[in-house]
């Protein structure tokens, strides 16, 4: 994106919103910020209509913030509690139904890269459990075997959790949710390894408790889509609403998890993706 | 009036019905008739049924879709009578009267006594012709039994010159990309691959199409 | 990519020299596709449409069409097609009957997306057991998407309806959908003369920026919506958007008439339209109609015909007028619901001289003689 085209015209400053004001004046477009720089710079994400301690939202904004090229990175969501937070996003978003983000991803990434063969465009899905794994799960693993260059982000939460708490692919085994009254009677699905065979070259699973480690995966992922293969990524979100437990207690949960030994941060990257890692780091020296 | 003459052909998948169609309607036009041709299939198999139709006037025809009064019946297998593999129960369903009825088999089939009598009643002429054996005699190859099949027509009736049908064979094979459907494609190039050479194919055609037209035979109901 | 001049549109539909060929529906699809300088197509087969999208491919393959491959499923092409469009690009898909409903849920969004995509449908019957068979009946379920629908009649319809729908949907006052509805079989199989313009010469690109809502490319400024999500509905202005939304598309929609009136000369066609008895309705039954009315001339009977080419905006004043001194009304369909005759009677005036048939579904042609005999029945 040109930087001229949201610079204010003469004359108009006063009227324009202060948020809009912020984000040109301290925005992360061009800066290459990272989680570090997390209460330096205004953040893209302007408020957001989710719970108070939503794993979910706290995602969201490191991902956010660890954008490599915001002022031209085009986010696809999915119907779910992140389509609520991301029309006050200030990069732009597509919403379209309920599980076709990775569908709208290809045909938007492939129509980008006709149009602008010489710049880059990053195309980020960022969707829920339920999107992402029950019914869009055609359409994100074949994104997969089509090779795309599309980053594909879970915020996993382990429930449908905007209608109302109901039991997801990716709830635990014998979770007591709506319409699982008994229990869940399947396993966790194993996305993260279904994502390893169906061709991504690039793929982890961490959450905001490591709060730098997941902003080094997003860039990863991003960077990686762009030029090796589709990349995916799936960071726990506790959802303190359905889950039922304290707002300030949503770190806590991620750390009993860690502790039961039913989460780990895991990262899995092809020999190709790695190469093309190095070489960036390369570059930088 | 205008004159016009509507023909069904009901054989099997992978016969070429579709395609002897689409080369009659072709050769109907390159003379200067109105002519439209379209193929009736359900799933696109081999020996399934398949239909189609070639309606030739000296007016612009608007009618579309099945034949459901044809002047000409053309049967490109024994089955599409003998297993009911046809669209119309009995095959000469809405046969005009005075219509023809062209069969291709080595010898008459058991055609019911009753159906005999009715086909009679309606004046028809009934003809049958070796299709297959005169292809795989003159063609070198069963493939060419739509040919024959034509020229059992141009035998029957001159609805279309040889000229013409020579000019559709060209158009069809001669490398323009012809279009039926995608296992159609398929034997297309299986055909092709049978002569060394399009002219050749052309010609081996042309010649089971005049062949077949000297030796398709009036059967006396 | 092949070098092809573009040519003011106007310009291509009515001043070009035409060429008569002879070949069938899907071909003509792909002649269409050759000249419409279309960027990105995505397939996906069901009979009858697939042959039209194999050719598309063919064009992909030989520099026509930029980009094209098959999608997954028809869920997937017809969201595969929104992220292309959004992103600024002309697209062009096709699909028919099951594979049509299986797409359903994108449709509405289409128009409310404001995208102008052009989908070719071909029609096939959706009941159990399985049909792959000619039958219209998916119109019904498409008549309230939000979609501009012509219906083509047969093989010059589809060349002409195809290259003009890119160019009225496109129009930043209209810029929604269009659906180019053809028989499956009956006039996407049939072998049929059309007369098309010379294939040296395109329609101009589309301009991403003719878009009256924005291009998700990150070239303008991203803005924040709204405090809150339109879907809260938590406050009034959601409740406002969503209801003014929807009068925005259907407007757009009626803001379509003139063009449409422009590019293919109104939205019925007509002939002898002051008879007594006048047939009014759309597709192959119109075709279908030409024969029976021809039929009943010889018999001494006076009867008018009314092709309805576009379906949505619906031609109601045209309608309103043309049966206002018609004594009877017969309505042939290929679909057991009879979805065009609801359309006729909820605007004629005096609909009981409306005739609800016949009606032929299954997969049948319809002979000529059934709508003779409902001719003779009007005249009784």
């Amino acid at each position: 994106m040109n930087k001229n085209l949201f610079k204010i015209s003469p004359g108009y400053e006063e009227i324009m919103p202060a948020e809009y004001l912020d984000l040109i004046n301290d925005g992360p477009y061009g800066k290459n910020y990272g989680v570090d720089d997390l209460g330096t710079f205004k953040e893209l994400l302007e408020e957001h209509p989710l719970c108070a301690g939503c794993g979910l939202a706290l995602s969201m904004r490191l991902i956010l913030a660890s954008l490599p090229n915001p002022e031209d990175t085009i986010i696809v969501g999915s119907t779910g509690c992140s389509a609520l937070a991301f029309p006050q996003v200030a990069v732009q978003n597509i919403h379209s139904l309920f599980g076709n983000q990775n569908a709208v991803a290809t045909g938007l990434k492939r129509a980008l890269k006709l149009r602008f063969p010489d710049k880059i465009k990053d195309v980020v899905v960022v969707a829920g459990d339920g999107a992402t794994v029950d019914i869009g799960l055609d359409m994100v693993m074949h994104s997969w075997f089509r090779k795309e260059n599309i980053t594909t982000i879970m915020l996993d939460n382990e429930a449908y959790a905007n209608t109302g708490g109901q039991e997801s692919g990716m709830s635990q085994e014998k979770a007591v949710l709506n319409m699982a009254p008994t229990g869940k009677k399947f396993p966790k699905i194993a996305l993260p390894e279904v994502a390893q065979a169906a061709g991504c070259a690039y793929v982890g699973e961490v959450s905001p408790l490591q709060a730098k480690r997941l902003g080094k995966m997003v860039r990863n992922a991003i960077l990686i889509a762009r030029e090796i293969g589709p990349t995916y990524l799936q960071l726990y979100s506790p959802c303190p609403t359905n889950y039922k437990f304290k707002s300030n207690e949503t770190m806590q949960k991620i750390k009993d998890r860690v502790k039961d030994g039913t989460f780990k941060v895991k990262e899995y990257i092809t020999p190709e993706a790695e190469q093309f890692l190095a070489g960036i780091e390369e570059g930088k020296k | 009036m205008a004159e016009k003459t509507w023909i069904r052909m009901s054989g099997l998948g992978g016969q070429g019905v579709i395609t002897c169609a689409h080369i009659l309607a072709t050769a109907a036009n390159q003379e200067g008739k109105e002519s439209t041709v379209n193929p009736f299939f359900g799933a696109e198999k081999r020996l399934a049924p398949a239909e189609s139709y070639v309606r030739i006037s000296s007016e612009v025809i608007h009618e579309r879709g099945e034949i459901l009064k044809p002047d000409i019946i053309m049967i490109f297998h024994p089955h599409v009578i003998t297993l009911g593999k046809c669209y119309t129960m009995p095959f000469y369903e809405g046969l005009q009267p005075g219509g023809n009825v062209i069969i291709n088999s080595d010898q008459p089939l058991a055609i019911s006594k009753e159906d005999l009598e009715k086909l009679n009643q309606m004046q028809a002429k009934v003809f049958y012709v070796s299709a297959t054996q005169i292809a795989s005699e003159v063609g070198g190859t069963e493939l060419s039994t739509n040919m024959a099949m034509l020229g059992a027509l141009l035998g029957v009736a001159k609805v279309v010159s040889f000229d013409a049908v020579k000019f559709a064979v060209q158009d069809r094979f001669g490398g323009k990309n012809f279009v039926a459907s995608g296992s159609t494609a398929a034997l297309d190039d299986v055909m092709k691959s049978k002569f060394a050479k399009v002219t050749q194919l052309i010609e081996k055609n042309m010649n089971v199409v005049e062949e077949a037209s000297k030796r398709v035979e009036e059967y006396q109901l | 990519m092949i070098e092809q001049k573009v040519m003011d549109p106007q310009q291509l539909f009515f001043e070009a020299e035409r060429q008569e060929v002879f070949i069938t529906g899907s071909e003509i699809v792909k002649e269409a596709v050759k000249r419409a300088n279309v960027d990105i197509a995505i397939s996906y087969p069901i009979t009858p449409q697939s042959e039209s999208m194999h050719l598309v491919g063919d064009l992909y393959a030989e520099g026509y069409v930029k980009e094209y491959f098959r999608g997954e499923s028809e869920f997937a092409v017809m969201s595969e097609v929104i992220g292309a469009a959004m992103a600024g690009v002309r697209v062009f898909t096709a699909t028919g009957g099951q594979g049509a409903l299986r797409a359903f849920e994108n449709f509405p969004n289409w128009s409310g997306s404001r995208l102008p995509l052009v989908c070719a449908f071909m029609t096939r019957g959706l009941n159990a057991p399985l049909s792959i068979q000619p039958d219209t009946l998916e119109m019904a379920f498409m008549l309230d998407t939000g979609m501009i629908i012509l219906h083509a009649e047969a093989a010059q319809d589809i060349y002409d309806m195809l290259l003009k729908a890119f160019i009225i949907a496109e129009k930043t006052d209209v810029h929604i959908p269009v659906g180019v509805f053809m028989d499956g079989f009956f006039v996407t199989h049939t072998r049929d003369k059309v007369k098309i313009t010379p294939a040296e010469f395109k329609l101009p690109p589309y301009e991403p920026y003719s878009s009256p809502i924005p291009v998700m490319d990150m070239e303008n400024v991203p803005f924040r919506h709204m405090r809150d999500p339109f879907v809260m509905k938590s406050n009034f202005i959601s409740y406002a958007a969503h209801a003014s939304w929807q009068q925005e598309v259907l407007a757009a929609a009626e803001r379509s008439r003139r063009y449409i009136q422009q590019y293919l000369g109104g939205l019925v066609e007509k002939e002898n339209e002051n008879a007594d008895i006048l047939i009014i309705t759309s597709g192959t039954a119109v075709s279908q109609s030409q024969e029976a009315i021809a039929m009943a001339q010889q018999e001494g009977i006076d009867v008018g015909l009314v092709k309805i080419k576009c379906i949505r905006p619906f031609p109601t004043a045209e309608i309103q007028q043309l049966a206002a001194n018609a004594k009877a009304i017969i309505v042939p369909e290929f679909n057991r619901v009879g979805w065009m005759c609801r359309e006729l009677k909820s605007v004629i005036e005096d609909n009981t001289k409306v005739v609800g048939g016949p009606r032929v579904f299954g997969g049948m042609t319809m002979p000529p003689e059934m709508i003779l005999d409902e001719i003779r029945r009007c005249t009784q």
